[in-house]
């Protein structure tokens, strides 16, 4: 069964019956916004990417409106060990957001007029510049630094090109953490992109435009590593320790969790870091490539019961609303927008989308908002059937 | 048949001094003590017959009262091996009489005794040297250096990452101290050290991964069995009789395999070290880590810098502290001009070269320097992983001649014909497991042809090179468990 989340249900943990703290009383939560969502077919990265990607900012109102004289931040998304791959699949044909991708879209904004474009990313642990993390990989970030004028890349892992880490409040006060000390990218920039893979997580069900957006945190303050009283210099570990199990607390010097006695389930934690996220640094212009992905997510911990496969969803969705843009490319996985924990695919975690139209950011509802472009059951590529009728092979075998 | 560089070991534990030494450990049952017995007996020689076992390691001398027993408890086996062509290495270690337990082993016709310390003068045998790697040392007279105190290679279950699936595992290797031996003193043979873990029965897979991470990196192995599989290999139990048919056939393999012999390391990079005193450790870590991050490289000992081939190299990190010889550093120096990249400590005296102000790395300022580099760290003692890894971004992906995919437990040992034209990939799998996909290899350079070969196969298998769009190729390998070695021609 299916059911919105009441506010109070949200400050007091998604329905289950814990006694947490409220938020503070100057805490507001806004309506969530009704948003348009663009999809399209798209079965190659090859010449139909671009007019595609092109059409659908044009049916979202031009990228020019958004972008023509700012400086733009692109999340990209690289997260996962580089040397773990599926099968022979490339990473970009899998878990990460595609070279094609990122230079069309970068191309299309410098054209639309974007002042200065920054592709962004804290790749796993990694100390090394972005350009060293596509060449790890055999990509040519040339193309992409060359797609528009005024390009550069920034690992946000560590202080980067900053002189001092950006504090980015949640503006409801937090359901986790009341703000984010992040990379000065995510505040030097006027319009903020999430740039993110259609594809699934072992931990919270789906990763899309939001969840991407949890790689942002620099792990030198929420990694394994990082410093205690101050960021570490230098990147080392993931952010599991910190944001999934809270086995210990992000650097002194950054806010601090609001209630110590908040669950340490990655399925209770996730959702919200990834929700209170999106409102401390909103997201402005949602993509998401379902050109290539997988099944089963990119760690799979394992499971028997979670296969990967590569798949070939054949499509492009993109939206102005990251909580619409999530929940229109849900549906397209063949996943029900309105899903609550215990359903498919939030099985052990709460729904970020939900916790995000809560915090006011959009509505999941297809039907509160606007799709346009390819109707979505004519796009519908079901990845549960895709990990069914592997297993079922596996079953009979 | 004299001990040569070529010659096979076992430790063969028998006899009452080895009852004397290990009668307080833990665990140590009258099982143990009986099984210490009857491994005295020549019969069990039998356990060698057929196997390119050759030279049997036993314990001589330990200062201990049971020392004369035992020298006369093992002659009936001494003779009788020594019929059988075999050749016998006896340990002396602790507090015995080197110059009477040397004459007795002579007088009892043992090719050679291994001790730590300086040799006797005029030995009148082949005395191998036997210390922990941190003295490392070989003597005139031994083709062999022994090498006292190696690991049990695999991962170990206290060192499981806690950061999730994501990690890459540590994993425990012998590769860096043969690897140091061997470029210390290139013209011996390497015997190293190291028991399985006591208490528990060991897979004969543990075994064959024991003899792949000491014969791939160009050293034997001195054979150690667990207690319970010298037992039952005495009783002439099936499962004793199959795992130590396997753990055979690994040794057999590198007998019979040629590159394994022959070849010699390559890489774009070379660790330049004396791994002496306070260099051992930032050298040794260097030589332990740089396969961690898939980065190929050769060692090369700070002695033999100078006369040493730079071709083919782009980078070199000279570890130690102390500044090198004039003329070392004249060469080193010339390399970096002519294009190279050249690492170097923070204490490297009046910098050459130009700072380049553009290049910003953690732990390295970057110099201008003819047509390269000079890399100065910015700490006295860095982190050893962060150091591996700054070199590694400073010579850049774009140069990677190999790239291991899909093995998050393997290590590769990267070498190359003296001819040149033919190359060889050793893939080690610490977690002795195949994975539930095979590595994928990525070779930049093309080849003409490319196989893997490993003693877990029927036969070679022709492996089909599937081209990248922004070049190189990569080779996609069935799993492995323990050892394979992807051969590649041009």
């Amino acid at each position: 069964m299916n059911r919105d989340l009441t506010r109070r249900e949200v400050l007091l943990g998604a329905g289950a019956l814990l006694a947490l703290p409220a938020l503070p009383a100057w805490a507001t939560v806004p309506a969530p916004q009704a948003g348009r969502v663009a999809v399209a077919k798209c079965k190659t990265y090859g010449p139909e990417l671009l007019p595609a990607l092109s059409k659908m900012f044009d049916q979202l109102g031009g990228l020019d409106r958004l972008v023509k004289g700012k400086t733009v931040a692109v999340k990209i998304n690289l997260i996962g060990v580089r040397s773990q791959r599926l099968g022979n699949a490339l990473m970009e044909d899998t878990f990460w957001t595609h070279p094609h991708v990122i230079g069309s879209v970068v191309h299309l904004m410098g054209k639309a007029g974007a002042r200065k474009i920054r592709v962004v990313e804290g790749p796993w642990s990694s100390p090394e510049t972005l350009e060293e993390v596509m060449l790890s990989m055999n990509w040519k970030p040339q193309d992409i630094l060359n797609a528009a004028d005024n390009v550069e890349f920034e690992n946000t892992n560590y202080l980067g090109r900053g002189k001092k880490y950006s504090r980015l409040m949640v503006p409801s006060g937090g359901l986790i953490y009341p703000g984010y000390d992040l990379n000065h990218s995510y505040e030097d920039c006027d319009v903020f992109v999430s740039c993110a893979k259609l594809k699934e997580h072992a931990a919270t069900g789906v990763t899309l435009s939001m969840k991407n957006v949890y790689g942002s945190t620099p792990v030198t303050i929420y990694g394994e590593g990082a410093g205690v009283d101050e960021p570490s210099i230098r990147p080392h570990g993931g952010r599991g320790g910190t944001f999934h199990f809270a086995r210990r607390m992000p650097s002194k010097s950054a806010p601090q969790q609001i209630d110590m006695s908040l669950p340490k389930d990655a399925g209770y934690r996730i959702p919200r870091i990834v929700a209170e996220l999106c409102t401390a640094r909103p997201v402005h212009l949602a993509i998401i490539d379902g050109v290539k992905s997988a099944t089963g997510a990119e760690t799979n911990y394992g499971s028997p019961n979670r296969p990967q496969a590569a798949i070939n969803p054949g499509v492009l969705i993109a939206g102005t609303n990251c909580v619409a843009t999530d929940a229109v490319a849900m549906a397209v996985m063949g996943f029900d927008p309105m899903a609550i924990r215990g359903t498919a695919p939030f099985v052990s975690s709460d729904s970020m989308q939900q916790l995000g139209e809560s915090l006011g950011i959009g509505w999941r509802d297809p039907s509160k908002n606007e799709v346009v472009g390819a109707p979505i059951s004519e796009v519908v590529f079901s990845y549960t059937a895709v990990r069914d009728k592997i297993l079922a092979a596996k079953k009979k075998a | 048949m004299a001990l040569n560089t070529e010659s096979i070991p076992m430790r063969w534990p028998a006899g009452p001094l080895d009852i004397a030494r290990r009668k307080n450990e833990k665990g140590f049952t009258a099982d143990t003590a009986e099984v210490l017995r009857k491994w005295l007996d020549p019969a069990t020689l039998a356990v060698v017959q057929g196997t390119p076992v050759n030279s049997l390691v036993v314990s001589w001398a330990s200062g201990l009262p049971a020392d004369a027993e035992q020298q006369l408890a093992l002659k009936p086996l001494i003779e009788k091996g020594l019929k059988a062509g075999l050749q016998f290495v006896g340990v002396i270690d602790g507090k015995a009489d080197r110059t009477a337990a040397v004459a007795a082993a002579k007088a009892a016709g043992l090719s050679a005794v291994a001790m730590d310390g300086e040799a006797p003068v005029n030995a009148g045998i082949t005395v191998i040297p036997r210390n922990g790697h941190t003295q490392m040392r070989w003597t005139t007279n031994s083709p062999v250096m022994g090498v006292s105190n190696g690991v049990w290679p695999g991962i170990p279950q206290e060192m499981v990452p806690t950061g999730g699936p994501t990690s890459l595992p540590w994993v425990n290797s012998n590769g860096a101290v043969i690897r140091i031996a061997r470029a210390l003193a290139p013209d011996k043979g390497v015997w190293i050290e190291f028991d399985p873990p006591q208490g528990a029965v060991q897979p004969a897979e543990a075994y064959m991964l024991a003899v792949a991470d000491t014969a791939s990196f160009g050293a034997g192995w001195v054979i150690s069995l667990d207690d319970a599989l010298r037992a039952d290999l005495t009783a002439n139990k099936q499962p004793a009789i199959d795992a130590w048919k396997k753990i055979t056939g690994m040794v057999t393999f590198f007998e019979q395999h040629e590159p394994a012999k022959t070849f010699h390391q390559t890489g774009p990079l070379a660790v330049v070290s004396d791994f002496a005193g306070s260099n051992w450790f930032p050298g040794e870590e260097a030589v332990n880590l740089f396969p961690r991050v898939r980065e190929p490289y050769r060692v090369i000992a700070r002695s033999r810098a100078v006369s040493a081939s730079f071709d083919g190299l782009q980078a070199i990190y000279y570890v130690d502290q102390e500044p090198p010889e004039p003329q070392l550093r004249e060469k080193l120096i010339a390399f970096a001009k002519a294009g190279g990249t050249l690492f170097v400590p923070s204490k490297w005296p009046e910098p050459e070269g130009q700072p380049m102000e553009a290049e910003q790395y953690f732990l390295f300022s970057l110099r201008a320097l003819g047509k390269g580099r000079l890399a100065v760290c910015k700490v006295d003692h860095p982190n050893s992983y962060d150091s591996v890894e700054d070199i590694q971004t400073i010579l850049s992906h774009r140069n990677d001649q190999l790239r291991l995919y899909n093995a998050p437990s393997m290590n590769f040992y990267y070498q190359a014909s003296a001819q040149g034209g033919r190359e060889v990939i050793h893939l080690l799998n610490y977690s002795r497991r195949p994975g539930s996909d095979g590595p994928l290899v990525y070779v930049k350079k093309p080849h003409r042809s490319a196989r893997l070969v490993s003693p877990e196969l029927a036969s070679p298998v022709e492996l089909k090179w599937v081209s990248q769009e922004a070049g190189g190729a990569e080779l996609s390998l069935p799993s492995i468990a323990v050892y394979g070695a992807v051969e590649l021609e041009s």
